[in-house]
């Protein structure tokens, strides 16, 4: 048993990476991309807004990334990866035809069936992004289903905001509202200069109909989520995509781990209510 | 459990030389410094019965250090699988019940619902022997965890041995278990007096503990006292932040990815190594270092044993064995660390 090619081994097991060609490179900043992957057998994933992967280079390990596309059932699927730390880089210098290897996808996702008929509210922090383009696109073609959804979205800068292009085609279906430390240059947008919490008083909806998705560094969650819940909507109304180091995606390794939920399985995403009694945070 | 048979100090020593024809037999065995160890035997001489226990359990023949997953070739991008191992059927001799209950504790992990393919292999090819405790050891709380000192599992163990006035009481776990037992020469069945005496010897194992642990509404109570000085008292007075806690646990289960090139960049081994929650880099992402306070990374070692383990999966994460207060250079003694908040749950930290 397990000798030869061992393809008893490879089969079916969660920990032996497949492979993925990258179909197209796409800039979306100075040091963020997006690879549109596609399998090498075509198979589709069958995955969901908010689920992950473990994406890698062989000697370079992996790294978890979020969905950055809906489902097509074409086989495809998009991460977007900024560059930072030694796999990202990696994976940021590949190009079109080349090999990524990926495991998943992990995790259980955004809790899309519970904002059906009620208000959306997202918020987005820099990358924190990526995982809500989903979402986006979800709302869009089910738009019917959902009642006020807005987009609070800031970045450092105006040249750091993703997804450009689709901005303003956004926000013909939903109300995207943009923040950024320093504004510069144009977009078809307005853009407020400040933090993406300075968008929130905008946002006018019913709280107690509303369901919150959030995304971004640390800080941002801290202070978006406070004033949220200080503006009357409950905790477990308000749903957070985590990061955490992870080094298997299948609740093994021990590293994503917070209090008895392991981020990899019960997460990415949780309800804030969940896991404010755990102190390991960065704030 | 079938009927049981009982065999004589002889024949015992008899059945494993012939089982090590069989199995990769290993036993506890005398090592340097007074300490034993579980080591690859050829025969029963070596064997120390007697012993106490070990710096390292027997985890490491099932869940090693160090477990190579795959290799893959970066030129034609194809992987070959890793054999898991063994060479050879490994048959470990004589755990003691609370090592025992450590693996039944770890199979929790990896043959859940994302069944770990190398663990599951070793564990498959891995006879276990289990040998009751006639006493309590120095650090050792089992009674306290329910571990110990006799096993207290139905399954997932092959054969547990008593010794009794100088014979072995021997109890099949398993089928493949009955059938080892029946390779044993001068079998002798025994009757219900012979379990009767040892139920006594197990109430008198049990009563020789000098170390125990209160675990009614522990896990509750930790829950809740997330913020008690002690944490950061004893993370602050003594704590070094070493691992050797985590590496002599034996139901601990984290691991790293290892990729290995080779000297032309054309084939990498991925391996698995253990990893320890005390090491500073161990919750670290790009965005920052989440338990970067020694108290966190101390109160993460604790609480996941004593509290969120239970949440997790449906048992404590300790198992009373001793080992991670016997190691630890500067003797952190988390029953000590529990009974000060059972003691005084509200205690503040005061400012200085």
């Amino acid at each position: 048993m397990g000798n030869g090619n061992g393809s008893d081994i490879l089969e079916d097991n969660p920990l032996i990476p497949q492979l993925a060609r990258v179909q197209k490179k796409i800039t979306e900043s100075a040091d963020t991309i997006s690879l549109r992957l596609v399998r090498a057998d075509s198979r589709p994933l069958g995955y969901r807004p908010g689920q992950f992967n473990m994406l890698g280079l062989p000697g370079f390990k992996e790294a978890p990334f979020s969905f950055s596309s809906l489902e097509d059932y074409t086989g495809t699927f998009v991460h977007t990866i900024r560059a930072a730390g030694n796999v990202v880089s990696a994976l940021c210098r590949l190009r079109q035809g080349d090999h990524v290897t990926f495991r998943g996808p992990f995790g259980t996702g955004w809790p899309l069936d519970k904002a059906l008929g009620r208000n959306l509210i997202l918020v987005a922090g820099g990358i924190g992004m990526a995982p809500l383009r989903p979402v986006v696109d979800y709302v869009r073609e089910n738009r019917d289903s959902f009642r006020d959804v807005f987009l609070l979205y800031g970045a450092k800068t105006t040249d750091d905001l993703l997804y450009r292009r689709q901005l303003a085609q956004w926000n013909e279906e939903i109300t995207v509202l943009l923040a950024a430390d320093r504004v510069r240059g144009e977009l078809p947008l307005p853009v407020q200069e400040g933090v993406v919490t300075k968008l929130l008083p905008r946002v006018h909806t019913a709280l107690s109909e509303t369901i919150s998705f959030m995304c971004g560094p640390q800080v941002m969650i801290k202070f978006a989520a406070g004033a949220l819940l200080l503006d009357g909507q409950s905790a477990g109304d308000i749903y957070v995509s985590l990061e955490r180091r992870m080094e298997c995606g299948v609740a093994q390794c021990g590293h994503c781990q917070i209090g008895a939920k392991f981020v990899c399985k019960d997460g990415p995403v949780f309800a804030l209510a969940d896991i404010t009694r755990f102190q390991d945070t960065l704030l | 459990m079938s009927t049981s048979h009982s065999i004589s100090a002889d024949n015992l020593c008899r059945w494993v030389d012939s089982l090590a024809g069989r199995f990769q037999v290993l036993g506890p065995v005398a090592a340097k410094r007074g300490q034993n160890v579980f080591a690859p035997i050829d025969n029963s001489a070596p064997l120390a019965l007697d012993y106490c226990t070990t710096m390292l359990g027997p985890r490491f023949f099932i869940y090693p250090s160090v477990q190579r997953l795959c290799k893959i070739d970066r030129e034609t991008n194809t992987y070959m699988a890793a054999d898991p191992g063994p060479a050879r059927t490994q048959l470990i001799f004589a755990i003691h019940p609370c090592d025992m209950h450590a693996i039944s504790v770890l199979d929790r992990t990896f043959l859940g619902p994302n069944k770990d393919f190398y663990y599951a292999k070793r564990r498959q090819e891995t006879y276990t022997v289990v040998l009751n405790c006639s006493r309590a050891c120095d650090q050792g709380f089992c009674a306290s965890m329910g571990t110990g000192p006799f096993l207290r599992l139905t399954e997932g163990f092959d054969v547990v041995m008593t010794a009794l006035d100088g014979e072995y009481l021997l109890e099949a776990g398993s089928p493949r278990g009955q059938e080892l037992i029946e390779t044993a020469p001068g079998l002798q069945k025994t009757g219900r007096m012979r379990l009767y005496e040892k139920s006594r010897l197990e109430q008198q194992a049990a009563a020789s503990f000098t170390k125990s642990l209160e675990t009614e509404g522990l896990p509750e109570l930790l829950m809740r006292t997330f913020e008690h000085p002690v944490y950061k008292e004893v993370a602050d007075a003594r704590c070094l932040g070493c691992s050797n806690c985590v590496l002599v646990c034996p139901t601990c289960f984290c691991y790293k990815m290892v990729d290995r090139v080779d000297f032309e960049a054309k084939i990498v081994e991925r391996s698995r190594h253990w990893d320890a929650c005390q090491d500073y880099w161990f919750a670290e992402v790009h965005d920052g270092n989440f338990r970067q306070p020694q108290q966190a990374r101390l109160r993460q070692f604790m609480t996941h044993k004593l509290c969120t383990w239970v949440e997790q999966y449906g048992c404590f994460g300790c198992i009373g064995c001793g080992r991670c207060m016997t190691w630890c250079p500067t003797g952190i003694d988390i029953t000590e660390m529990a009974k000060e908040i059972q003691r005084a749950p509200t205690r503040q930290l005061e400012l200085g």
